[in-house]
């Protein structure tokens, strides 16, 4: 690529052609202040705050979008340019109701950085208090329009990135106001709570609802992790105070650019369920708080007398690669013990699982079928969105009615799956997504499309990957189990994964909180929160992402691998 | 040379400025060496000599027609007026009220509460009438701003201490707070 030469404050700097004057003061390490811009971003160039001064040109340009050429001359901070930010600052600061000292953004705003930066001691113009509403009809974070700078961030970020297009702009001038779809409130509107509008707002507009005031900054810790609520394995940042997650943002620099959904942003923190931080063993029909010695030996006791051959070991799909390694050689090889997977597998184990994200950007067809991504791996369906927005086309294979059917530009039945492999045949970058809906005859015609398309499996649980290649299956059905050892960790037990499951005379459940499953059990041992484990799983790329320990454990709560570490030990 | 006098006031303010005034400790005492505190609202003597000062500060916003008095006559009797906390600065969290209609606000703070009996709105002729909040700076000409709610005690005695020995105080960095 050719490069052109330039001067920023007198500094010389290289940059690419096409650069903005922007990239090219990161490259020199000067550092232009930006509000509208973000790095994930399209430019737009609407708040005025990056306005730099151009050897012999007239006008101050902003710097974000203004692109460089040979030659340029730029001043950053010349006392022109300072003296046109304080005004842009002026007008932001008096245009709105800004309110640091009770805002839940202070210490943290980008607008407030810079009124520091820039030492503004006053306003120069008085604020006309305008009426601003507040928006709280959302569950997990609210828009306070006082503080809003409509730098519009929020709605590049819904657009481009979530591809939901929830969010809009109404009126003009001064009246202008964020809104979503046609002014509806966010509790009524297409808004799917993504959460990434509230990400990248610079300002105290977009607030978290639960983490409010909990913490800046400077007082949090961050811990790099991955989501493990579905099978993509979003990369994600956990906040974290005096051993408490605060909140969950995105790592910008995974696979899902920035992008969480609900489930993975918002969800995990809404734990309604009663925790379990201690071993319960029942006694005199009544499940009683018992010492992990106390526990293991009433499971050890209890499985010796299923054993050998009443014993069965079922896994949830969410427990992470290490504690299902431990698990397997546990039960299949030290005990010779049937293990077996509690959510449903995907039919197909030899389609492939080759495709990532970066191939749903790159694909001219997208073929769904057998799943719902925006139902259940919705950050990939987010991601089918952007690419239907760029012009890639859609086609859906389904028996059920799924949330992606509003955005397919073809819906069949399962019947015509041959003319959408067909169709795939034809196209230039096809990418297959496909579920657990398919019959193993229906994934078979699917076969045919290896090496002519990507695949992305719909795992139905988050390491269900790992499951497959330690060879775990959902149990046909449990007629003959004297005791049942259930790894449930966090999952939460749905309807139809226990099949024709009645109490074994002896249950065992290692659970992180309270269920039907674990009120029926003769044994619960505690799990570790989904925040106090550390490990890794198998996402849907087929990569092994990182789980983090954000807090140390509250409770007496054991890993899977020490829980089996004790129990090989009791068991010789 | 006689020590630099130094005068204070407040207007609508909930008195945490001066209170974080009070927080310099045993400061107050270097303060007190370099300047002479002619007047406080904290003090025996609470309005600043006719004869003036160097230094006037005031706390709060400009909320009533009192207010407006306390102002002016402060801006009278000093070389350099302060605005000191961000109710001075900004009208601060007496802006709130800006919000609401001037007779709704006054029924709900005296006839309205809950603790209220047999409220009234006062309407004595000796009393200011209540305005709407601004700063400071929207009544009289303000020289020096200090922003906080309320500004740290180090910021404070920052600025009061540069002002003792005659120079302009730089308000930035960590003096420059508006939380
Ligand atoms: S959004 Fe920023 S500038 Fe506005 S009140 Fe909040 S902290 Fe202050
Ligand atoms: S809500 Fe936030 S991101 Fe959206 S326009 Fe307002 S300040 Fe910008
Ligand atoms: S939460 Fe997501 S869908 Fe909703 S407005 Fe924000 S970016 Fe759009
Ligand atoms: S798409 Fe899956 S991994 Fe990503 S945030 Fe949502 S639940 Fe988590
Ligand atoms: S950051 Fe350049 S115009 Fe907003």
């Amino acid at each position: 690529m050719s490069k052109v030469n330039l001067k920023i404050n007198g500094k010389t700097v290289q940059a690419p052609a096409g650069s903005t004057i922007l990239e090219a003061a990161r490259l020199a390490e000067v550092d232009i202040p930006v509000l509208c811009h973000h790095p994930k971003l399209a430019n737009l160039g609407s708040c005025r705050i990056c306005l730099v001064e151009i050897a012999r040109q007239p006008n101050l340009h902003p710097a974000c979008t203004y692109p460089v050429f040979e030659g340029m001359e730029v001043q950053t901070e010349s006392p022109r340019v300072v003296e046109m930010r304080k005004f842009v600052l002026d007008m932001l600061f008096s245009e709105r109701n800004h309110h640091c000292m009770y805002c839940e953004m202070s210490g943290d705003c980008e607008l407030q950085n810079l009124a520091y930066r820039y030492r503004m001691d006053r306003w120069s113009f008085p604020s006309p208090h305008p009426h601003m509403p507040v928006d709280a009809t959302r569950k997990y974070f609210l828009l306070d329009h006082s503080r809003c700078i409509l730098c519009r961030r929020c709605l590049r970020a819904c657009s481009d990135l979530a591809a939901n297009h929830t969010l809009g702009v109404k009126n003009r001038g001064a009246d202008t106001m964020i809104c979503a779809d046609m002014d509806l409130s966010f509790g009524e509107s297409s808004c799917v709570s993504c959460g990434t509008c509230l990400e990248v707002c610079p300002t105290g507009a977009l607030v978290d609802r639960r983490s409010a005031y909990m913490g800046r900054t400077a007082e949090v810790q961050r811990v790099r992790s991955s989501c493990a609520a579905c099978s993509l394995g979003c990369g994600v940042e956990l906040v974290v105070r005096g051993g408490q997650v605060l909140r969950v943002e995105s790592d910008w620099d995974r696979h899902n650019e920035g992008v969480l959904c609900v489930a993975g942003r918002f969800e995990p923190l809404e734990q309604t369920r009663e925790k379990i931080t201690r071993p319960l063993v029942r006694r005199d029909g009544q499940l009683q708080e018992a010492t992990w010695v106390e526990a293991l030996d009433a499971l050890v006791s209890g499985l010796r007398q299923a054993a050998p051959g009443g014993i069965r070991a079922v896994t949830s799909g969410a427990v992470l690669s290490e504690g299902m390694n431990e698990f397997v050689n546990f039960f299949k090889g030290k005990m010779g013990v049937p293990v077996h997977l509690l959510e449903p597998a995907l039919a197909g184990s030899e389609l492939a699982a080759d495709g990532g994200l970066k191939d749903v950007d790159a694909a001219d067809f997208i073929l769904v079928a057998g799943g719902d991504p925006l139902a259940s791996h919705r950050v990939l369906g987010y991601r089918i969105k952007r690419a239907i927005d760029k012009g890639a086309e859609v086609w859906l294979v389904s028996g059920k009615e799924t949330e992606m059917a509003h955005f397919a530009a073809r819906c069949l039945g399962l019947a015509e799956l041959d003319s959408a492999v067909a169709h795939c045949m034809e196209s230039r970058s096809p990418v297959v997504v496909y579920g657990a809906d398919l019959t193993a005859r229906e994934a078979g015609r699917l076969a045919r499309l290896r090496g002519k398309a990507r695949f992305i499996p719909l795992a139905p649980s988050p390491n269900g990957h790992r499951a497959q290649v330690l060879g775990l299956e959902p149990a046909a059905g449990w007629a003959g189990a004297k005791a049942l050892f259930v790894l449930l960790e966090s999952a939460l037990l749905q309807e139809g994964w226990l099949q024709e499951f009645r109490r074994p005379q002896f249950l065992a459940v290692y659970a992180s909180c309270r269920s039907p499953l674990t009120d029926q059990a003769d044994v619960v041992l505690p799990a570790l929160q989904w925040y106090e484990r550390q490990g890794t799983f198998i996402n849907m790329e087929g990569r092994n992402v990182d789980v983090h320990q954000a807090v140390e454990p509250g409770g007496e709560g054991w890993s899977v691998q020490k829980l089996f570490d004790r129990l090989s030990g009791c068991m010789t | 040379m006689s020590k630099p006098k130094i005068a204070t006031d407040w207007l609508a303010a909930c008195a945490g400025c001066h209170m974080s005034l009070l927080d310099m400790d045993e400061r107050l005492l270097q303060v007190l060496s370099l300047a002479e505190l002619t007047s406080c609202p904290i003090t025996d003597l609470k309005h600043p000599p006719h004869e003036g000062v160097e230094v006037g500060v005031l706390t709060g916003a400009v909320n009533s027609t009192t207010n407006i008095a306390v102002a002016r006559m402060m801006r009278k009797r000093c070389k350099i007026l302060v605005a000191l906390g961000d109710c001075a600065v900004f009208g601060g969290i007496v802006n709130m009220r800006n919000y609401f209609d001037m007779q709704e606000a006054l029924r709900c703070a005296y006839v309205e509460t809950p603790s209220t009996v047999d409220g009234f709105v006062p309407a004595s002729e000796e009393l200011g009438r209540p305005v709407r909040a601004r700063g400071v700076d929207q009544v009289v000409k303000v020289d020096v701003c200090l922003p906080g709610c309320p500004p740290s005690a180090d910021a404070i005695f920052h600025v009061l201490s540069e002002l003792a020995q005659g120079r302009i105080p730089v308000v930035a960095g960590e003096t420059l707070k508006y939380d």
